[in-house]
């Protein structure tokens, strides 16, 4: 495809013009699709390298909104009544807002409630915030993911010489199976299957409207360097509401990559922590989620109901390669600091939005009010901040991210993950448009806080393996052993300093 | 007061107790070696016809526990601040029972090295061997009255050889260093036969300044600086 087009069709449908729906969500969709057709697929492809791929951009909040224009879900809010209000009370408030609750959810300490479509979910939030019995009560804002993709083999990956990796692996070669990271994402390429989805029309505002494609059988694969089913436990979809997290964007399985890629098997890349295992749970929508139809969206409290899901499932370190801006979020806020007093580690993506206005991100802004949880900058391979990396007083550790603005492609982060050309299929125009395929894999570079996170969380893994088992522990550690980059100290640029997993994990002498 | 410069003038807070008490032993220990030192010089001063005994040489070889002044530090790494101390050494005995001897000991454990936070301790499981050797000149006087047990006093000065060594470790990242030390020991020998004798010896010794410089340490985390400790040992003494 010509490299221009592509650049500008990207830009195109990630600018938000791009994916308005025919037709509005059809609830009974949800129960009919995905079909499981066969739990087997031929085996997965491998397009190999792509270091030739151009620079993209890291996907911004503003870029990754694909199909509505505002931040928040209408027709629901999250609230939070305070223990012990009665079931009267509770209707009496929420009559204020013409609202009733839905029905309980799992792994949820708040309820849904339901309120005019046609109401502004954020002024009815902030009418019942107010009253004395509401814990707190936010509209439902949408999560996006923090990075964005590009191309691959271990000699590419600058990534771990920049964080004395070798040193550290030799101190602790991967962490261990009984340590279980928890990639809170758009799903892993974690299982093979044959699925069928329903494709609706869809359109790019100001552009081409885009066919129904009708049922579509989409192919999936395990991605070939993630391991086999015995890495991955208690997968959850919390966007589908099944047991089948599959990726249907890339995103998640690139970060499950960084966390864990097989490592030392003369295949492909590393991973930060290659013997731990994962726990796929899906917690934001892209594209294809988006077309398909999922029944949820990757809203604050699907993100909070994934934290508590992956801790109450044994998850040890939560990686949240996720974020939005606007007003904070109460309901993530108290999922993460359950996590935390759980005793499971949380790591987060600090924000693209440096170029974007800078807006503060959440729950990367949670980072500093909980001992146990960290926001995560990044940086690229000349150890400079990356241009897109947010800033501010949230920011505590900063880690290889990748900046293709000063190097290129290959600035970026590899990782296996899909073969974009065979899953950005809208990408090529109405007339060559065609189903997506999840069986194809490459070397892809991505670049963002997205890519950086992951590391932090393999950083964790390891420490726990290594015998620090305290989240206020972990984080400590960190910082105590970042290496300082720009001015002396804490800043917001860097928060404490590039990760040092080395020198961590070596930890104290007595005299040295 | 020498020995007592920038680190411990000033006003003193509540807090910085250890210091003071670090800034004393600093003082103080100067004055010991010192009346030691005056001690053997006295006894050569006198005539000879005042002395009371000859010259003897004698060998000795000592084991004994020692607990480190820098209790956390050596908990944290080595689980214990107390471990086995072999030693051993030659003294002469001058006229006027004044004597002075040489003695070399070693201690050396195993541990971990850990991390420490919120006053809790992880251990990482990365092997680390301490080894501390003192090489100290002691001067002192016996108390012999004809008892069957011969009590004794004395001080001297020491050279403390520290070795850290840990898996994983670059060679610039262990340690090799020495530091110079003070002590002051009494004790009571028994007399075996005409060339075997028996003693009960405790030591206490400073070694100022020789820890907690580096973040890489618990020492400097429990701002613990001290390479000292008491010693409680028993000797073998061969010869009159």
């Amino acid at each position: 495809m010509n490299i221009s087009f592509r650049t500008r069709a990207v830009a195109l449908v990630l600018a938000g013009l791009g994916a308005v729906l025919a037709t509005a969500q059809e609830p009974d969709t949800a129960l009919r699709f995905p079909l499981l057709l066969s739990d087997f697929t031929a085996p997965a492809i491998d397009r190999g390298l792509r270091d030739n791929d151009p620079p993209r951009e890291p996907r911004r909040e503003s870029t990754a909104r694909i199909v509505r224009d505002e931040p928040f879900e209408r027709g629901s809010i999250i609230v939070k009544f305070r223990a012990g209000t009665p079931a009267a009370a509770r209707r009496a408030m929420l009559a204020q807002v013409d609202g009733f609750t839905t029905q309980a959810l799992p792994y949820a300490s708040f309820d849904i409630v339901a309120i005019d479509p046609a109401a502004d979910p954020e002024a009815a939030a902030r009418r019942l915030d107010a009253q004395p019995d509401v814990d707190y009560a936010q509209a439902r804002y949408r999560i996006s993911p923090m990075f964005t993709p590009n191309d691959p083999f271990y000699s590419r990956q600058w990534n771990y010489p920049a964080i004395d990796m070798e040193r550290a692996w030799d101190i602790n070669p991967g962490a261990a199976p009984g340590i279980t990271v928890a990639v809170l994402d758009s799903g892993v390429a974690y299982r093979s299957g044959l699925f069928r989805y329903n494709a609706r029309a869809f359109g790019i505002a100001n552009g081409p409207m885009f066919p129904a494609l009708g049922a579509v059988d989409i192919p999936f694969a395990a991605a070939p360097e993630l391991g086999g089913p015995e890495r991955f436990v208690s997968p959850r979809n919390f966007i589908w509401n099944d047991t089948n997290p599959l990726d249907l964007d890339g995103h998640g399985t690139h970060v499950a990559g960084t966390i864990g890629q097989l490592t030392n098997n003369s295949v492909g890349v590393a991973g930060m922590a290659f013997n731990v295992r994962i726990m796929p749970v899906k917690v934001i929508d892209t594209f294809w989620d988006i077309i398909f139809g999922s029944p949820f969206r990757g809203t604050d409290d699907v993100v909070a109901r994934g934290v508590r899901y992956a801790v109450d499932n044994g998850a040890k370190v939560l990686n949240m390669s996720i974020g939005r801006t606007g007003p904070p979020a109460p309901v993530m806020q108290e999922a993460i600091q359950y996590a935390v007093a759980q005793g499971a580690f949380v790591v987060a993506a600090a924000g693209n939005e440096f170029l974007d206005g800078n807006s503060t991100p959440r729950p990367a802004d949670i980072a500093p009010l909980v001992d146990g949880m960290v926001a995560v900058a990044a940086i690229g391979r000349d150890r400079v901040r990356a241009r897109y990396s947010s800033t501010g007083s949230f920011v505590e550790l900063a880690a290889p991210g990748g900046d293709t603005s000063r190097g290129g492609t290959e600035a970026g982060i590899l990782q296996q993950t899909f073969a974009t050309e065979f899953t950005e299929t809208f990408l090529q125009g109405p007339s060559r448009y065609t189903a997506p395929r999840f069986d194809v894999f490459a070397y892809e570079f991505f670049q963002g806080t997205s890519m950086a996170a992951p590391h932090v969380a393999g950083f964790a893994a390891l420490l726990m393996q290594q015998g620090i088992t305290s989240p206020a522990a972990i984080e400590a550690m960190m910082k105590r052993y970042a290496t300082d980059l720009g001015p002396e100290g804490r800043d917001n640029e860097y928060g404490y300093g590039l990760i040092n997993p080395r020198a961590a994990l070596r930890g104290m002498g007595l005299m040295r | 007061m020498s020995g007592c410069s920038t680190p411990c003038d000033g006003p003193r807070r509540h807090g910085d107790t250890e210091k003071i008490r670090s800034c004393l032993r600093a003082s103080v220990t100067p004055w010991l070696v010192g009346v030691a030192v005056a001690a053997i010089f006295s006894a050569f001063a006198r005539p000879a016809s005042a002395q009371g005994r000859d010259i003897g040489f004698r060998g000795f070889a000592d084991v004994g526990s020692t607990t480190f002044a820098a209790t956390q530090s050596f908990e944290a790494i080595l689980g214990s601040a107390t471990g086995v101390v072999f030693g051993g050494g030659g003294e002469v005995v001058l006229p006027k029972n004044i004597f002075v001897n040489v003695r070399a000991s070693r201690f050396r454990k195993s541990g971990e090295r850990v991390f420490v936070s919120g006053g809790e301790r992880f251990g990482l499981g990365i092997p680390t061997t301490v080894t501390v050797t003192p090489l100290e000149l002691t001067g002192g006087y016996r108390l012999e009255r004809g008892w069957p047990v011969v009590p004794y006093g004395g001080g001297g000065i020491g050279r403390h050889q520290y070795e850290e060594v840990s898996d994983f470790a670059e060679t610039s990242e262990n340690v090799d260093v020495s530091f110079t030390g003070y002590h002051v020991l009494g004790g009571a020998e028994f007399r075996v036969s005409r060339w075997l004798a028996a003693a009960g010896e405790v030591q206490w010794a400073t070694v100022p300044d020789a820890l907690g410089d580096d973040e890489n340490g618990v020492s400097q985390m429990f701002n613990e600086s001290d390479l000292g400790g008491l010693t409680f040992r028993v000797k073998v003494v061969i010869g009159r």
